[in-house]
């Protein structure tokens, strides 16, 4: 089923929200691709709009935000046999969010799984009444066709004792239970997309182990991308194939798992690396942070918003808009520092 | 559940006897009786007061008897349902509250739906489109309908009625089906009339319900799970309905029982500004003029009610909010 086959194209997204602090641009310039059954990894601290990228996928932005730019070209495959023919190319920015064509897709094609599985699922409905919701929605199935395909899917999500877990509210589970819950919710229409937005974060190491372990397994089993969304970049390691690191709403860098580890280019990336504590190390060493504070969102800087907390800023800096450079083969970064390299494009 | 509802009955008996006890101290506080108001007023009008012709007046109201006979008298006659004489209307408690009560009810539950169905759907669209237009003009009849006292309402409206028709809105019944019997006629005629008054009453009521759902259903609105919702394809208006409105509504439907006592007396200075003949004024002018069985009755019934509304709000919220039911359980 993985294929090298390009399933999402994001290029130079902007999501903006005009507040009336001023406006905030939580997505200003990310391009990056999703392939057909891999999993890109999204890395970033807190409010460099991982969070409304994903958002900006489903269109599920909340308002005022909205997409002011860029395209969502979201590539749909029919199976023929075995062999995948291009059906068509959708351009998820230019649909109208409350439309019926990207309600369609909306669970169905692409599904999310969100950070807290608590407040993220209704307390008041089971957790059957909100699988087979989605699945009642997207496929000419009977009620209980649906509870059965309900029931198959918290199997597969190993959730214990499905037939009673089935009729039961949230709040009578675990986290780590709940989250399986949320997993089987947004994999019960078989998606080729799955945005997971921090799947992990609220919970304990333990289960988070398994909710990953869990994720990869459903993700050879069912074959579709995931674009995992997370600020912790052990689990990107483990996750992910491709990642891109975000900072303020650009993506910084982008290349394979590997290469972002140990040839990263972007001082920023370089930075957050640095900033991990490693067990083979001196432990009276102070563990380096990156100097300096993220910046108010309503006054970024100019040029280059890593430049007043950049270890290799130059004056140009603080003026020139970096560009988007390829440094090596699929590996681009937004930096002067490679502004010579031949594939430079002018891209913001 | 059902043990609960067991649980909550039983606990329910006690309760009302001590409400029996203190709606007849209430009756009881201020000082004299029923007499002593009646002789006032017969001196007032230049009567002289026969001491022998009271004396035997007290005998036969029972008044000359001990408190505790009097409570003892009344409990018993209760059982039996006989809630005692009304001194003013010079007939049974019950003939006087039964007499009003089918107007009451109607008014009252008339403007209990209309507070329901106008609020309701004006709360949902104004906390959907906050700071729209809309929203604004909601808000603004919500703070009018909060901050106007309805006596006053009732007075505005009515001389604005008679402004615009001549017509003076003075009861629910026009001049010929005032004393006749009930009959479709006389429904029919009461229909006519009964919009002006439920709209008055109706009027804080739905103001208060807008501002609250508003409030309830915007902190719900921004909820993780509506995104969750959203995200699953499902059309906006069908997730409204289902997660947020839904999960909003439960305290408003849940508190329904507690509006039971309000659909008896509800309206009272309404009522006597548009001379209604519901149980509101009764009562009032009953504690007035010390016509203790008649107010000792209607604040009993008043406490029953309030009771056994509070018992319907506990199972509605069990049966609502499956957090709640559980919790029981556990």
């Amino acid at each position: 089923m993985v294929g090298n086959k390009t399933l999402l194209e994001v290029k130079g997204l902007k999501t903006y929200f005009p507040l009336d602090e001023g406006l905030v641009r939580a997505v200003d310039g990310a391009d990056f691709e999703i392939q057909q059954g891999r999993t890109l990894g999204v890395v970033g601290e807190s409010g460099c709009g991982k969070s409304v990228t994903a958002q900006s996928i489903l269109r599920i932005v909340p308002p005022p935000g909205d997409i002011l730019e860029g395209e969502l070209l979201f590539h749909r495959y029919s199976k023929e046999g075995d062999a995948f023919s291009m059906a068509d190319v959708i351009d998820l920015a230019k649909l109208d969010p409350r439309g019926r064509e990207i309600r369609t897709i909306r669970g169905n094609e692409i599904a999310m799984v969100f950070q807290e599985p608590m407040t993220s699922l209704s307390p008041v409905h089971t957790m059957g009444n909100q699988i087979t919701e989605a699945i009642l929605l997207h496929q000419e199935t009977s009620k209980a066709e649906a509870r059965e395909k309900a029931l198959d899917i918290l199997h597969r999500v190993g959730m214990p004792k499905p037939s009673q877990t089935i009729d039961s509210y949230p709040f009578e589970l675990s986290g780590g239970m709940r989250q399986r819950g949320m997993i089987a919710m947004a994999l019960s229409c078989h998606p080729s997309l799955l945005i997971a937005d921090e799947p992990t974060t609220a919970l304990d190491v333990t289960t988070e182990a398994q909710i990953l372990d869990l994720m990869r397994q459903l993700q050879e089993d069912l074959g579709m991308a995931i674009m995992f969304i997370t600020h912790d970049l052990g689990v990107i390691a483990e996750m992910a194939e491709t990642a891109v690191v975000m900072y303020l709403g650009k993506v910084v860098e982008r290349a394979d798992v590997d290469t972002l580890y140990y040839d990263a280019r972007h001082p920023y990336t370089q930075a957050l690396l640095r900033s991990i504590p490693r067990i083979t190390e001196d432990r009276r060493k102070w563990l380096e942070a990156i100097r300096g504070m993220v910046p108010d969102p309503y006054n970024l800087p100019s040029g280059c918003p890593f430049h007043p907390r950049c270890r290799s800023a130059q004056g140009e800096c603080r003026e020139v808009e970096p560009p988007w450079v390829e440094v090596e083969p699929d590996h681009w970064a937004r930096c002067i520092l490679y502004a010579d390299s031949t594939t430079a494009t002018a891209q913001g | 559940m059902i043990s609960f509802i067991a649980r909550r009955l039983v606990i329910m008996i006690p309760l009302l006897a001590l409400l029996s006890i203190v709606s007849f101290t209430i009756i009881q506080l201020p000082p004299g009786d029923y007499l002593t108001t009646y002789i006032q007023q017969l001196e007032a009008g230049g009567q002289v007061v026969d001491e022998a012709e009271i004396t035997r007046l007290r005998a036969q109201y029972g008044l000359d008897q001990s408190v505790y006979v009097q409570y003892l008298k009344w409990m018993g006659g209760i059982f039996r349902g006989d809630f005692g004489r009304s001194f003013h209307w010079q007939a049974p408690v019950m003939d006087v509250i039964m007499d009003r009560l089918p107007v009451t009810l109607i008014l009252s539950f008339s403007s209990l739906v209309v507070v329901y169905v106008v609020a309701v759907p004006i709360a949902i669209l104004s906390a959907v489109y906050q700071y729209s237009v809309f929203d604004y003009f909601a808000t603004l009849f919500g703070f009018i309908g909060l901050a106007a006292p309805d006596f006053l309402l009732a007075l505005v409206i009515s001389w604005l009625f008679y402004l615009l028709t001549g017509a003076m809105v003075t009861s629910l019944f026009s001049l010929p089906f005032r004393d006749a019997p009930w009959s479709l006629a006389k429904f029919v005629d009461m229909i006519s009339n009964v919009w002006l008054p439920i709209i008055i009453i109706g009027m804080a009521g739905t103001a208060g319900l807008m501002r609250t759902l508003r409030a309830t259903l915007l902190d719900e609105l921004g909820r993780a799970y509506v995104t969750t919702a959203r995200a699953k394809g499902l059309s906006e208006s069908r997730l409204l309905l289902k997660y947020p409105v839904r999960i909003a509504l439960n305290p408003i439907f849940s508190t329904i029982g507690w509006l039971l006592p309000a659909l008896i007396n509800g309206g009272v200075l309404v009522g006597i500004v548009l001379n209604l003949q519901i149980i509101g004024p009764a009562l009032m002018q009953a504690t007035l003029s010390q016509d203790m069985y008649l107010a000792g009755s209607i604040i009993l019934i008043l406490s029953v009610l309030t009771v056994v509304g509070t018992l319907i709000s506990d199972i509605l919220l069990a049966w609502l909010d499956p957090r709640i039911r559980y919790g029981e359980a556990n």
